[in-house]
């Protein structure tokens, strides 16, 4: 059977190791404030972009805004969705029905994740977890998938 | 879902990586199936009912909570 939504192999390692050095990155530049020394500083179209939190909306505007953030969370969303999307070493159908059950799994977790934010978190702070939880899904499926994965290799090895 | 494939595979002298050779999926695969873990696709029953030259309905067998 073929499957063809999926990126090749080899683009496996190289995505898992920019995701991981983005990501990580921009976990640290969001909680550490020194970390304003090393905004790139940028005039940016915005579909939507007002000038502090409760300023009026301006619509298609240029803003000036800091972009080293822009450019972290689409380097970690672009290059997660291609290591969480990749084809394994040996891919077959187990190796896709472990995904799928995966994936169903990181969609409930997330979910219910999302839900308990939204009774038990409020304020500002309610803002912080929701950009943290723009990466929760992809997160918990990678951590899910490869899990699944480690525990069917580590099960294949006792033949016999 | 019950299935004797481990039998098969000693009657063909085959290796669990023999097998996973031959019908194109890895090793994990055979291993997860013969442990009754993993319930093969219909393509997948039908190549090891091709390669043991059998009929699938003597590989596998439906088991009461089934």
């Amino acid at each position: 059977m073929k499957t063809n939504y999926l990126f090749p192999y080899r683009l496996k390692k190289i995505s898992g190791i920019i995701f991981l050095i983005s990501f990580i990155t921009l976990t640290v530049f969001y909680f550490l404030d020194e970390f304003a020394y090393f905004e790139i500083k940028s005039k940016v179209f915005a579909v939507v972009g007002n000038t502090g939190l409760l300023g009026e909306n301006d619509w298609f505007g240029w803003v000036e805004n800091s972009i080293t953030d822009e450019i972290l969370v689409v380097l970690s969303i672009v290059f997660g969705i291609i290591f969480a999307f990749s084809k394994e070493k040996y891919e077959d159908e187990m190796v896709m029905s472990v995904r799928l059950n995966s994936l169903a799994w990181a969609t409930i977790i997330n979910y219910i994740l999302i839900v308990l934010s939204y009774i038990f978190i409020y304020g500002v702070s309610f803002l912080t977890v929701m950009s943290a939880i723009m990466f929760s899904q992809l997160l918990i499926f990678i951590i899910l998938f490869r899990y699944n994965i480690y525990k069917l290799n580590k099960a294949g090895t006792d033949e016999e | 879902m019950k299935n004797n494939i481990k039998v098969q595979r000693a009657i063909h002298n085959f290796t669990q990586q023999d097998l996973a050779d031959k019908i194109g999926v890895s090793r994990q695969t055979i291993n997860a199936m013969e442990k009754g873990k993993y319930v093969p696709s219909t393509v997948l029953a039908l190549k090891l009912s091709q390669l043991f030259k059998i009929s699938v309905n003597e590989i596998f067998e439906l088991e009461a909570e089934d």
